[in-house]
């Protein structure tokens, strides 16, 4: 079946979707209360959408597509407080971070969902190890033209995203030394990394989408595991990079930062992107994911060597005028001062060293997620 | 060379544990049913009124050894306790103190019925409350199930603990007393006595964490730690006629708070805990005598089905106010089921306390050799209906 049309969208409206931990209050591992959960929520009217995700430890929240990001952070806060209050009935914790410090995936139960279960089948033991948490972004576009571009012309900010919300520094137990360890487990996955270069919509469909469907191993865009893919039935591009952070307020500033970027470049005043940008593009998210704020970045144009924090903070100071146009100033400074104080996987690494384990670390992101609130 | 009889006595034992470990493991292959349901069978089966292999049961090493096992497993229960949770959502302890009242006054009317004995019956009535916590966490860990239903069947059955062991302290009282006036000196002793375990567990809950600080290692010494703790105030509560269970409890709940997370590679306290939890089940299923459960059984049966529906309807009837579906509510209800191990370790104290009017409660052992047995088998039953446990306990 070729690949759908791209249904135009109003340019510049976005919306989050955040991959959420639930934690037993026991032991602060994860578990499996999605179904328990969700059944709870069908109850009363929910603001947003709920969905399971592909192990039942996990759920999937999403915003209603908005214009500007007050609204946005307002509508996450009420699905974070719908969130809180239905844990509290169930005894269960929800949290934000990229990986739950110390589940074993071979622990997980897959959904009983067509679709994970297919996946389990295909990809045995990734499937389950696939229990990490991440935030995505859709930005709106008027067409599929403008959605490649901007998916490509993203890689040279795409690592600011990976740092600015780092959350995932411990894995089975131990701590990775990488400020975001989830993205390597996202590589494992055949059809991850980049999207291919190319800048106009009928040639990804005609030429590439064509080829890779006659190869028989993708069905779908749901098929590919980019860090930015086009999704062409709601007329966005998705960026999915992002751990999840540990509180909804860091998620809708960064969904901000996103929208302000974008209005920045589809001015089309930098130079635009070409295929050799990628040459830097896996180091860089290396370096990103490795050392987060404390990273630098390799420019694809002029190969300079620039401290990440700057080079972040810098592009906020640039964005300010979108932001004002926006409305979303608030989300850069938000942003701004994050970058000067460390990310949450700096604040995660804190707990642990606090409280002498990583259960108290998930106690404390638990806490994060609610505003500070007690479990 | 010491003469045959004495070899076999000195081996029967250890010969016990490995024949009903070995019971387990095959038994739970071929059918997939919990494996402490074939340890009860491989116990009564070898109980001294029975085969006689096993000798008659004492206040011996073996009986420490299974109050022991039995306090790592309260102690690992309690540390999953959130009584927050009961604040939050105070339908279920609501739920829990409805069907434990319901099964006190369902259990009493029938044990009557049969032409028990008032005290007779209001015993049968109060060891009737409990869950018997061992079969709950052995087969929640066996089968590594998470859920509504398992949360709730561990909080209640620590709810139900205490009750009927208040109810149960209650009752030995006003017998003691010989007279229904001191009721309210009954009462006040067995609430003093549950005081005392409370804080005896408290104490161990505070310092023991503390000390894990202090060696500045709380993840790979906390089994050991907490094992050696729960084996100190075992062997303490026994010796100054407080609750062992309560204090275990408590002990695991306090530890709980102090954020020192028991992590699941530690669960069931590792080999040392398989090994003594095989003893636990022998040992309670060997102290039941064959005449007694046959005698009963009529009674027994009665009481199984009498407390089965008080449990299920008693939660069932809060389902929904609780916030999970009605078929979780009737399956959290039935997982309820297991009553055993509590009740004759419960027994084995009173007895040797020289409480006479134990014997008297022959049916309470077709109750509990039923349950121990099938007791396992219901709640892993419903914990898989409840789709909270896998199939099979052998998928990755």
């Amino acid at each position: 079946m070729p690949l759908e049309a791209f249904t135009p969208s109003q340019p510049l409206t976005f919306g989050v979707e955040l991959e959420l931990q639930l934690v037993s209050l026991s032991d602060f591992n994860l578990t499996a209360a999605s179904p328990d959960l969700m059944h709870l929520l069908k109850r009363k009217p929910f603001p947003g959408n709920v969905t399971p995700e592909i192990t039942e430890s996990m759920i999937e929240i999403n915003s209603s597509v908005h214009t500007a990001y007050e609204p946005l952070l307002a509508e996450l806060l009420e699905i974070r407080d719908t969130l809180v209050a239905a844990s509290d009935v169930l005894n269960i914790g929800i949290a934000g971070g990229g990986t739950h410090p110390f589940q074993h995936w071979s622990d997980q139960r897959i959904s009983a969902k067509p679709r994970y279960e297919y996946l389990s089948q295909l990809y045995g033991y990734l499937a389950k190890q696939f229990t990490v948490f991440g935030q995505h972004v859709h930005i709106g576009c008027a067409n599929g033209d403008d959605a490649l571009y901007l998916l490509h012309a993203l890689n040279r900010y795409l690592p600011h995203f990976i740092a600015l919300s780092a959350s995932s520094p411990y894995v089975q137990g131990h701590d990775s030394l990488f400020e975001s360890a989830r993205l390597n487990s996202v590589f494992a996955f055949p059809m991850s990394g980049r999207a291919p270069f190319t800048l106009t919509w009928q040639e990804f469909t005609d030429v590439y989408f064509a080829k890779m469907e006659r190869t028989n191993i993708i069905k779908s865009m749901k098929d590919f595991y980019w860090d930015l893919r086009p999704k062409p039935e709601y007329g966005t591009i998705e960026l999915r990079v992002c751990d999840t952070p540990l509180t909804v307020e860091r998620a809708a500033a960064l969904a901000g930062y996103l929208q302000a970027l974008c209005r920045h470049l589809l001015e089309r005043k930098e130079e635009a992107p070409v295929e050799d940008d990628y040459l830097v593009y896996n180091y860089n998210r290396f370096q990103a994911c490795r050392f987060g704020l404390d990273g630098s970045i390799t420019h694809p144009k002029t190969y300079e060597n620039v401290p990440m924090r700057e080079d972040i903070l810098a592009t906020l100071e640039k964005m300010l005028p979108h932001a004002e146009a926006l409305g979303s100033v608030e989300a850069l400074r938000h942003l701004a001062a994050a970058a000067h104080d460390g990310s949450d996987a700096a604040i995660l690494r804190r707990h642990v060293e606090r409280e002498g384990s990583v259960e108290g670390m998930v106690n404390a992101a638990i806490a994060h997620f609610r505003g500070g609130r007690a479990a | 060379m010491p003469d045959l009889l004495s070899l076999l006595t000195s081996l029967a034992w250890p010969l016990a544990i490995a024949l009903a470990w070995l019971a387990g493991e095959f038994g739970q292959r071929w059918t997939g049913l919990p494996r402490i349901s074939f340890y009860g069978l491989v116990g009564f089966a070898l109980g001294s009124t029975q085969i006689g292999a096993l000798p008659a049961p004492d206040m011996g090493p073996v009986s420490l050894l299974a109050n022991v096992a039995f306090g790592l497993i309260l102690f690992e229960l309690g540390n999953r306790i959130n009584l927050r949770w009961l604040v939050n959502n105070p339908w279920i302890g609501v739920a829990g103190l409805v069907e434990a009242a319901l099964t006190f006054i369902l259990v009493y009317l029938v044990a009557t019925a049969f032409g028990t004995g008032r005290l007779t019956a209001l015993l049968m009535a109060a060891l009737s409350m409990a869950t018997s916590p061992a079969t709950v966490v052995r087969v929640v860990n066996e089968q590594k199930s998470s859920g509504q239903m398992t949360e709730r069947v561990l909080h209640l059955s620590a709810q139900n603990c205490v009750l009927s062991v208040f109810a149960f302290n209650a009752i030995i009282g006003i017998w003691l007393f010989r007279t229904y006036a001191a009721v309210g000196e009954a009462l006040w002793q067995s609430l003093v006595m549950l005081a005392g375990s409370i804080v005896a567990g408290a104490i161990f809950g505070v310092v023991t964490p503390s000390l894990l600080r202090a060696i500045r290692n709380p993840q790979q010494d906390s089994t050991v730690a907490f094992a050696l703790a729960v084996i100190l105030l075992v062997a303490l509560c026994d010796s100054i006629g407080l609750s062992p269970v309560v204090a275990a409890l408590a002990f695991g709940l306090t530890v709980r708070y102090r954020r020192v997370a028991f992590t699941q590679t530690q669960r069931n306290f590792g080999a040392l805990g398989e090994v003594l939890t095989v003893l636990l089940f022998v040992y309670a299923a060997s102290t039941l005598d064959w005449r007694l459960v046959t005698a009963g059984a009529a009674l027994a049966i009665s009481v199984v089905l009498v407390r089965m529906f008080a449990k299920v309807a008693g939660v069932t009837a809060f389902a929904h106010l609780s916030g999970v579906t009605w078929r979780k509510g009737a399956l959290t209800g039935l997982g309820l089921a297991p009553l055993a191990v509590f009740v004759i370790l419960l027994l084995e104290h009173a007895r040797y306390a020289g409480l006479k009017v134990v014997e008297e409660l022959y049916a309470m052992a077709a109750v509990t050799m039923l349950l121990e047995v099938f007791g396992p088998i219901i709640i892993q039953r419903a914990l898989i209906w409840a789709r909270e446990a896998p199939e099979t306990s052998h998928a990755a």
